[in-house]
Order: structure tokens, then C-alpha cells, then sequence
């Protein structure tokens, strides 16, 4: 299991995948929006989604938990 | 003539001997552990035959504790010189299979003696890292080699390349050796550093870590960012030993050689053209452009896991070598941090001090907002780069590619700071800030008394865009030199480069100047 943060704080626009999906490693699984940029999150690792602790329009922290892979 | 022969014998007894350093069965260990020995990793980093070895039959001077009985000829560190792609170098490899690889005080004084004919020679010093730490039974005597070679590698500083390979255990007061020179490369796996190990860690912090995750070649590549580059194994470590030195000069009085350049110098490549996308708020890979611009495609990143907001290495332009600096938009939106700042204002004056022109890519939004980056005095990091780039001398060439804003523009090499050349993309946006945060200031009232306030505030948004938000209103008062069409980068580059070949510039006489450590 693994999880998948936030790199820095912002505001999450949009969440690429549902739980169930499998994602590769290196596939963009969320869009966070932080000094004025769209920043794609990038899977860490391969894995199926397992929960996503994040939705569009949330408010996140450096590090926040935003998908649970397993 | 017999007599002769005798001394002769005993001259190639004692050479097979030295050269068997702690003998076979501890060679036979550190090959178990995917090591290669001292002697095998001299031969690889050098030119085929070219090492001459000096202080072979060094040994101890040790009467305490037995050691007295226990002498084994070089004492555990393997000093001398030789050449790398055909260039004089000085090399030391401490012996692991010798004591441990432990320093005495015999062993301290093999390496100052390398360390100042380097010094006095004009020529890089390389340190292959594989030691258990100071020889205990020598007590002050080994903490006296440290210091030794420690005020060496501050001397040195600026004046040869120093750089240190990890290849095995670096503990305690010997990290600060590495630590001063101006690479670290560490082997995955096999290397780690630290100043206290983890079992002095369990019993002061009851902290639990292993020496991987406290100071692996990872952990220092991508946490603390004390070293440069993680290898797969000491062959790759050595090869990147001999990579480096070709971007290197041989001391500060000269220049890098240069490469015959067989990628065309006027060379444009319309791919850039699209490269960096018209929506501000969508990122690109800066390295993309970096390689397409430069020699071959070939780029040296250099801490290219620690703070990826911020990209350096080397590279060649028309066979010119070049130092690289480029902010990340794919990572943390290339803001600037505290990490990137210090990896930015360290790289700077490296290329600095050793003649080594710089090319800054410029897309950033700014310094990242936080607590946490307040507290962490990014007041005081951040202005190292100011400084880094005032002070720098050697050419300076800045092209903003997209974003260039408020305190950042300045930082990154922006004309202000006596950067030599300044060119902007049509794309640049180059303002006191991004034309939300200016819109709603300056037009605070208007905003707030319309009817429809965000109806006006997206237009006011936008009137400052068309604008602000552009490279011309720069270029009307010179601040950028010329506004280039991005598909001409190299071309440009190339002959910017060549126009500031003889460059001759000098900051205030001083001691030394105080960089905001």
C-alpha cells in the first residue's frame, strides 16, 4: 500500500481517477492548482485505487494524503 | 651484481606486499560486498598505466595497544597522481581492507602530501571515501590528520576541483572532508554519511532509523542534498568522476577545455517554438529545452534529485562548456525555496569560481509563500542567490522563457545583477507580480464599487495581461537586450557566448565578501 501527497500546498481542480482504477507509476492521478499553475501529481508507484481523500475544489496542505494506492 | 639483484628482490617483495594491502581473505570481503578495492578504483577512474604512486612504504608510528606489532605498508590510504582523459589529476583511495580504512596520523599526512602538490601544481583532487572513521589507537594523532586535511580542502577551495566519491562507510568527523569540496558522488547501497550512526542516534534520541535511511546515497541526494550525484555501483561513481572533470578546469587561473563541436553551431529548432505552452498556468519540462538547445542534446544535471523546482548542470555550447541554471515549472511550479535556493546560489559560484560561463532559464512565478519557509529563513537563502549572481564574474547570459516575476525576476540573474546578456521569449511575462494579485491591487476600489465585481475584475485581469504581462515594456527600458524568437535559442546562445569569450569584470576589493550563510 502506498500513499500519494500533496508536494506542496494548494487547491485540488481536479481528481483523474476513481477508486478501483489501476494507475501506473508516473500517471497524473490529480491536478492541484498552487502558485497559479495547474501541477500535475504524479502516481508514485503501480497500483489499484484503493480510497481518494481529496475532491475538487479542497483545500490541501504540503504532504496532505490525496489517493491511497494498493 | 648479486648484491644488486638482492636489493632489487626485496624493493619487488615489499611493492607485492604494499600491494596486498590487508591481504587476500579481507580483498576477498570487500569484493563480497560489491566493493571493488582501492587499488581496482584508482585503475578504473585513470587513464590505462598512468598512476604513480608515492608514500607506499608509509606505515604507522603507533606503540600503544599491540599496533606496534600490527604494520602493513601504505597504512590503509593509497595516494598519487596520474591523468583522466589525458589531464594530470591527484588522487587518494582510502584502503578498507587496511585497519578499516581507520586514519591515523601517518595516513593524515600521505593525504595532505597529495593534497598540496594539487595545490601547488594547479591540478583537481579526487577522494575515494572508504573508511571507518579515525584509527582510535591513535587517538589525538588521528584527529590532528582530520584537521589537517580539513584546513587543506578550505585552501583548496576555489582553486583546484576537489571532488569526493563515498564508496563505502564516512562517519563522524570525516564527512566534513567530503563535505567541503565541491562534489559528492555516493554509491547506492554501499555508501552512507552521517555525523552520529544510528545506534548513537537509538540510545540519545530513541530514535529508530537504519544506516540506509539516515544517510544513504538516496537520503543525501534527495533530502539534505549534501551530495551531487547516487551511482549504482563504484564503476558508475568513477565514470562520473571522469564525466565531470570534463566540464572542470584544471585550477581557477584556467579555462575548460574546449570540445571539437560537431552539432551545428547555427542550429534552430522549431520545436521550441511550442515548447513552452501560451497557457501560463500549464507546466513543461525545462530539461526538454535545456537538451535541445545544447551541444549533442548532452546535459550533466548535477543534484538532479534534491530540490527539483530548480535544475543545474553542465553542458557545451559550440564546444564552450557551460554551467546550467533553469527553473522547474513541472515541479513545486519552479517557485523558489529554501532548498532550490541554495542549490541555485551553491552551483553559481562553483561555475564561478572556476571560469565556467552560466546560462540562466528563467520561467518563475516566485518565492514560495509559508510558514514554514519563513521560519526557515528563506529571508536569508533566498538572498544567496542575489549574491551568488552579483558577485559572480565569469559571463552571464539569462533567457526568460515565461514567468518573471517580483523579487524572483531580480534573483535569477536579471539584468540588475550585471548579467551580461538578457533575452526573452515573446511568451515572457516579466512584472512586479502575476496580473491577478496586480489587478486586484491596483484596482482595489474600482473592483470592489462595480455592479458585477467579478465580471470586472476578469477584465481588469486581462487589460493588465495584454498590457503588463509581456517582455516589451522590459525591453523599452533595456533591462532585456533583445526579445528572440525561441526556434534561434542555441544560435543566439552560441554567439552571445562567443561575444563574451574575453570577458573582464571585478567586484570591490574586500577580504572577502559575507554571504548570508
Amino acid at each position: 500500500m502506498s500513499e500519494i501527497n500533496a508536494p506542496m500546498g494548494g487547491k485540488v481542480i481536479e481528481v483523474k481517477v476513481n477508486v478501483g482504477d489501476s494507475v501506473n507509476e508516473g500517471d497524473e492521478v490529480v491536478i492541484l492548482e498552487a502558485m497559479k499553475m495547474e501541477l500535475p501529481v504524479v502516481a508514485s508507484a503501480s497500483g489499484t485505487v484503493k480510497e481518494i481523500k481529496c475532491s475538487s475544489g479542497d483545500a490541501v496542505d504540503a504532504e496532505a494524503v490525496l489517493l491511497v494506492l494498493e | 651484481m648479486m648484491e644488486m639483484d638482492a636489493k632489487i628482490q626485496e624493493l619487488d617483495r615489499r611493492n607485492n606486499e604494499a600491494e596486498l594491502g590487508g591481504g587476500e581473505k579481507r580483498i576477498e570481503q570487500q569484493h563480497a560486498k560489491g566493493k571493488m578495492t582501492a587499488r581496482e578504483r584508482i585503475a578504473h577512474l585513470l587513464d590505462r598505466n598512468s598512476f604513480q604512486e608515492i608514500d607506499k612504504f608509509v606505515v604507522h608510528r603507533c606503540h600503544d595497544f599491540g599496533m606496534e606489532r600490527k604494520k602493513i605498508p601504505g597504512d590503509g590510504v593509497i595516494t598519487g597522481y596520474g591523468t583522466v582523459n589525458g589531464r594530470k589529476v591527484f588522487v587518494f583511495a582510502q584502503d578498507f581492507t587496511v585497519f578499516g580504512g581507520s586514519l591515523s596520523g601517518a595516513f593524515g599526512e600521505k593525504v595532505c602530501k597529495v593534497m598540496d602538490l594539487a595545490l601547488r601544481n594547479g591540478a583537481p583532487v579526487i577522494g575515494l571515501n572508504d573508511s571507518g572513521g579515525a584509527r582510535i589507537q591513535e587517538g589525538v594523532m588521528s584527529l590532528g590528520g582530520y584537521g589537517e586535511i580539513f584546513k587543506r580542502n578550505v585552501f583548496s577551495s576555489g582553486v583546484v576541483p576537489q571532488i569526493s566519491v563515498i564508496m563505502g562507510p564516512c562517519a563522524g568527523g570525516a564527512v566534513y572532508s567530503p563535505a567541503l569540496t565541491d562534489f559528492t558522488i555516493m554509491v547506492k547501497k554501499t555508501s552512507n554519511m552521517f555525523i552520529t550512526g544510528p545506534q548513537v542516534i537509538k540510545a540519545v534520541t530513541s530514535e529508530d532509523v537504519t544506516a540506509e535511511e539516515l544517510g544513504g546515497a538516496m537520503t543525501h541526494n534527495t533530502r539534505s542534498g549534501v551530495a551531487h550525484f547516487a551511482e549504482e555501483s563504484d564503476r558508475d561513481a568513477l565514470n562520473r568522476v571522469r564525466e565531470l572533470l570534463a566540464y572542470l578546469p584544471q585550477n581557477y587561473r584556467e579555462r575548460t577545455p574546449d570540445t571539437t563541436c560537431k552539432d551545428d553551431p547555427d542550429r534552430t529548432d522549431p520545436g521550441l517554438n511550442e515548447l513552452v505552452p501560451a497557457n501560463p498556468r500549464l507546466p513543461y519540462d525545462m530539461k526538454d529545452l535545456i537538451r535541445k538547445v545544447l551541444d549533442d542534446g548532452v546535459f550533466l544535471e548535477t543534484h538532479q534529485h534534491y530540490a527539483m523546482n530548480m535544475v543545474v548542470g553542465f553542458g557545451r555550447l559550440n564546444g564552450m562548456a557551460v554551467g546550467i541554471v533553469a527553473n522547474q515549472p513541472r515541479f513545486l511550479a519552479g517557485c523558489l525555496d529554501i532548498d532550490a535556493s541554495m542549490k541555485c546560489a551553491r552551483f553559481v559560484r562553483t561555475c564561478d569560481s572556476f571560469n565556467i560561463p552560466l546560462i540562466t532559464f528563467v520561467d518563475v512565478p516566485g518565492y514560495l509563500p509559508g510558514v514554514q519557509q519563513e521560519y526557515g529563513g528563506i529571508i536569508k537563502h533566498g538572498a544567496k542567490i542575489i549574491y551568488a549572481y552579483s558577485e559572480a564574474t565569469v559571463p552571464k547570459i539569462t533567457v526568460v522563457t515565461r514567468k518573471a516575476y517580483g523579487g524572483a525576476y531580480i534573483a535569477m540573474s536579471g539584468k540588475h545583477l550585471d548579467a551580461d546578456i538578457n533575452f526573452a521569449y515573446p511568451s515572457a511575462e516579466i512584472a512586479v507580480m502575476g496580473p491577478e494579485g496586480a489587478a486586484n491591487i491596483i484596482f482595489r476600489r474600482e473592483i470592489e464599487g462595480a455592479e458585477d465585481p467579478e465580471a470586472t475584475r476578469d477584465r481588469l485581469v486581462e487589460e493588465y495581461r495584454n498590457n503588463f504581462a509581456s517582455p516589451f515594456r522590459a525591453a523599452e527600458v533595456g533591462y532585456i537586450d533583445h526579445i528572440i524568437f525561441p526556434e534561434a535559442t542555441r544560435p543566439r546562445l552560441v554567439k552571445a557566448l562567443e561575444m563574451l569569450r574575453e570577458k573582464k569584470a571585478s567586484i570591490p576589493e574586500r577580504r572577502h565578501g559575507n554571504i548570508p550563510l
